[in-house]
């Protein structure tokens, strides 16, 4: 088993007579990109106001980088950066500023100051902007802003409650990269979205959140043979003869649950296989096909992509 | 005036580092020295009324000689003062504690200079309760002065007056402040030269005292309406920026937040109030104004920046909404520097008039009473300071004499109990509003 850096037990935050998070056990390996993803109301926000020792929970644990959020407070608010979903602004106060703020917040000497935050703009891209007007900043470049200003204590965990949100396409590109580049820098990154394409290609984890539980969670690798349990590949030969002699190949091999033949496109044969092994494996069969002589057109293994899996999980509740 | 301060504060549960540790150890040891003080402060008020009652024989004189020997003062006015000194260092513990947890670099000198003030009553006046206090800060300020790296300009501060002095508005506030004041003492004088002609006596002196005595006044006025506003935005200005979570995901200590706050709007108060202290000095010009009072104005007028400045602290921590925060501050202060006072001497004088001048000890309780009511308002504690002063010179204590047996009390100028008074609820204030901020949402 991996270390955890965040680890929640049962984890219960009730409004009233309503369980915003009702009994979730989270776990968040270190060095990882975790995202946590729900449909909207599902209590991502909520959760991650309980690990930054926002709010406390009504019932439950949680530790973060070792700390309980319940005891330790300020132990796991020095290992944390959090960024919420709404960005705050001062609006009378430089870029530098900002950032200076938070610096002396988190008491880091003034001498060290000056140079931590020309390091904090270089890495955020917003060097050119360093004497801005804060309000006067982008939409993205406040986003990047805020990153900055998480990373102020040098935290082991980042906790983003939706980074990419509001962003348009190149924005999120951006912030995406600038995750990828701060989990190398060895942080945890522990974000949440609704944006899949965003989990999909940048986590090693996700969890799954609906209604307050987690639905499913584990590494990547994991979550697509827990939820697809066999992967799919696709063959497409010249004629129905071709196909039929493929079939009869394919069908015997070990770790091949199903063949199938496909309607033919374009004039061509196709055939789906349903296969539970490994690369080597899917290697072994285009190989195999190879030596007996059967021309293959195209060999292509479907990815079945986070949607899919995600619509699934959460029947479908999702927008 | 019992103190209750002390044990509202509760220490921030979990050190990280050994300098948080040796912080919160210099406050735990100056909260200590405020209760100590409370418990000494309390049991002079028993003896002095056991004494007063004629329960114990001989206290008074036993008394002034063990706790104030060196002032050769009526032995009454020796305890009272005895006591009023005690409640001023009880709120200067208090304010020192929150310093040092707020990591003020104030608070670090703060403590030795307590320390040294003391020691300075103790050989000059005989003022031995001092002793206790001059324990608690020695001990506090050898804990807390090996660390003096721990101690730095408050970054909320610094950020607020950032924000606060750029561009135009600082300079624009200050401008229309000064425009008003300077036409309001030009108006003044205009207006009283021909009354004062028209009666015939034309005493510069006169001349001068109006001017100061107005000039105060706008002032007091300005301020009581400025420090609230100034204030009252200060906690629920970050909730509605939602910077208020980002802020307490940081390390920083709820008392530097809440200091912070204070002072960058107490500072840009005292500019105002420096600002105008040249326009006061014209009343100079005229005569009839002594230093003393420009120093007593200058005192009530920081005092009551100070307190009410708090006020707006307070609701600001405990509303969601500045709106709501300013109006319950403006309330609070409405009511209780003006119309709980006003309506309670109502009450008084009814009652004074009722009883008539029977018993010596009733009508010396209703003058304290009456001097407390006037040490809850500011322009009443301002006016009855001055008229002392120019009066009967009296500057601190004084001995008044009763009309229904002829013997003498002990009675002391409102602004000193002013002063304490709003000092106390000032501490109080930032106390509650320090735990207030600390406390996560349930
Ligand atoms: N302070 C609160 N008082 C009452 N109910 C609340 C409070 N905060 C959150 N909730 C409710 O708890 C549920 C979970 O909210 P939460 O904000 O955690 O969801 P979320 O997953 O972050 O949603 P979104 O994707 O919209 O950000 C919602 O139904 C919300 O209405
Ligand atoms: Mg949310």
């Amino acid at each position: 088993m991996t270390d955890l850096i965040i680890e929640t037990q049962d984890l219960r935050k009730r409004f009233g007579k309503f369980d915003a998070v009702n009994g979730l056990s989270l776990a968040v390996p270190a060095g990882s990109i975790y995202g946590f993803v729900g449909p909207n109301g599902a209590g991502k926000t909520t959760t991650m106001r309980m690990l930054t020792t926002l709010t406390r929970p009504t019932a439950g644990e949680a530790w973060v980088a070792g700390h309980s959020v319940l005891k330790e407070p300020r132990a796991v608010r020095r290992a944390i950066g959090y960024m919420p979903d709404e960005f705050g602004v001062y609006d009378d106060m430089r870029v530098w500023e900002y950032l200076d703020f938070f610096a002396a917040c988190y008491d880091i000497p003034e001498n060290n100051r000056k140079r931590l935050i020309d390091d904090l703009l270089e890495l955020v891209d917003l060097t050119h902007r360093r004497d801005d007007m804060v309000d006067k900043l982008s939409r993205g470049m406040k986003q990047r802003l805020s990153l900055a200003r998480t990373l102020a204590h040098d935290p082991s965990v980042l906790i983003l409650d939706e980074p990419a949100s509001g962003l348009d396409p190149r924005a999120r590109v951006e912030i995406r990269e600038l995750l990828v580049e701060l989990a190398k820098m060895g942080k945890t990154i522990f974000f949440s979205s609704h944006i899949l394409a965003d989990v999909s290609e940048i986590c090693t984890h996700i969890g799954i959140i609906e209604a307050g539980q987690m639905v499913a969670q584990g590494s990547m690798q994991e979550m697509r043979s827990q939820l697809m349990p066999h992967r799919e590949i696709l063959v497409t030969v010249r004629d129905a003869d071709t196909a039929e002699k493929a079939l009869s190949l394919v069908a015997g091999l070990p770790g091949v649950v199903n063949v199938q033949r496909l309607d033919p496109r374009g004039g061509r044969s196709r055939l789906r296989i349903d296969y539970t092994g490994d690369d080597e494996g899917v290697a072994a069969i285009n190989q195999k096909l190879a030596a007996e002589n059967i021309a293959v057109l195209g060999f292509t293994e479907e990815t079945k992509d986070l949607e899919a899996m995600f619509m699934r999980v959460t029947k479908g509740v999702v927008t | 005036m019992i103190e209750e301060a002390a044990p509202l504060i509760e220490m921030p549960e979990e050190a990280l580092t050994p300098r948080e540790h040796r912080l919160e150890r210099g406050a735990a040891v100056l909260r200590w020295g405020a209760i100590a003080n409370t418990a000494l402060s309390v049991l002079v008020m028993l003896l002095a009324l056991a004494g007063g009652l004629r329960l114990i024989p001989d206290l008074f004189p036993t008394l002034h000689a063990a706790l104030l020997a060196r002032v050769a003062a009526p032995d009454d006015a020796a305890i009272a003062g005895v006591i009023l000194l005690t409640q001023v260092n009880i709120s200067l513990l208090l304010v020192l504690m929150v310093g040092i947890l707020a990591r003020e670099v104030w608070a670090l000198v703060g403590v030795w200079l307590l320390a040294l003030v003391n020691l300075a009553a103790v050989a000059v006046f005989g003022f031995t309760p001092a002793l206790l206090t001059v324990v608690f800060a020695v001990w506090s300020g050898i804990v807390i002065t090996r660390d003096t790296g721990a101690f730095r300009l408050n970054p909320v501060m610094l950020k607020e007056l950032r924000g606060r002095m750029r561009g135009v508005r600082a300079f624009f506030v200050l401008t229309v402040y000064l425009a008003l004041m300077s036409s309001f003492t030009a108006l003044l004088y205009l207006v009283y030269i021909p009354v004062n002609r028209a009666t015939g006596s034309a005493a510069a002196g006169e001349v001068g005292r109006v001017l100061f005595m107005g000039i105060v006044g706008i002032e007091l006025v300005l301020i009581i309406f400025i420090a609230p506003a100034f204030t009252a935005g200060a906690i629920t200005g970050e909730r509605e920026r939602q910077t208020y979570d980002l802020l307490r995901t940081t390390l920083l200590p709820s008392p530097s937040f809440v200091l912070g706050k204070l002072e960058s709007a107490l500072s840009y108060v005292l500019l105002l109030l420096l600002a105008a202290i040249p326009l006061q000095s014209i009343a100079f010009l005229f005569g009839g104004v002594t230093e003393g009072e420009l120093v007593l104005s200058f005192v009530v007028l920081t005092v009551t920046a100070i307190t009410l400045g708090t006020v707006g602290i307070y609701f600001s921590a405990i509303t969601p909404r500045t709106l709501t925060a300013s109006v319950r501050s403006y309330s609070a202060t409405l009511i209780g520097a003006f119309v709980a006072p006003i309506v309670a001497s109502i009450v008084l004088s009814v009652v004074r008039t009722a009883l008539g001048l029977s018993s010596p000890i009733i009508e010396a309780a209703l003058v304290y009473v009456n001097d407390f009511l006037v040490s809850l308002n500011p322009i009443a504690t301002a006016l009855t300071t001055q008229e002392l002063l120019i009066n009967r010179q009296v500057v601190g204590f004084w001995t008044d004499t009763l009309a229904s047996n002829g013997s003498t009390i002990p009675r002391v100028s409102p602004w000193i109990t002013f002063t304490i008074i709003y000092l106390v609820v000032s501490a109080v204030l930032v106390v509650l509003s320090i735990r207030r901020t600390r406390k996560v949402e349930g």
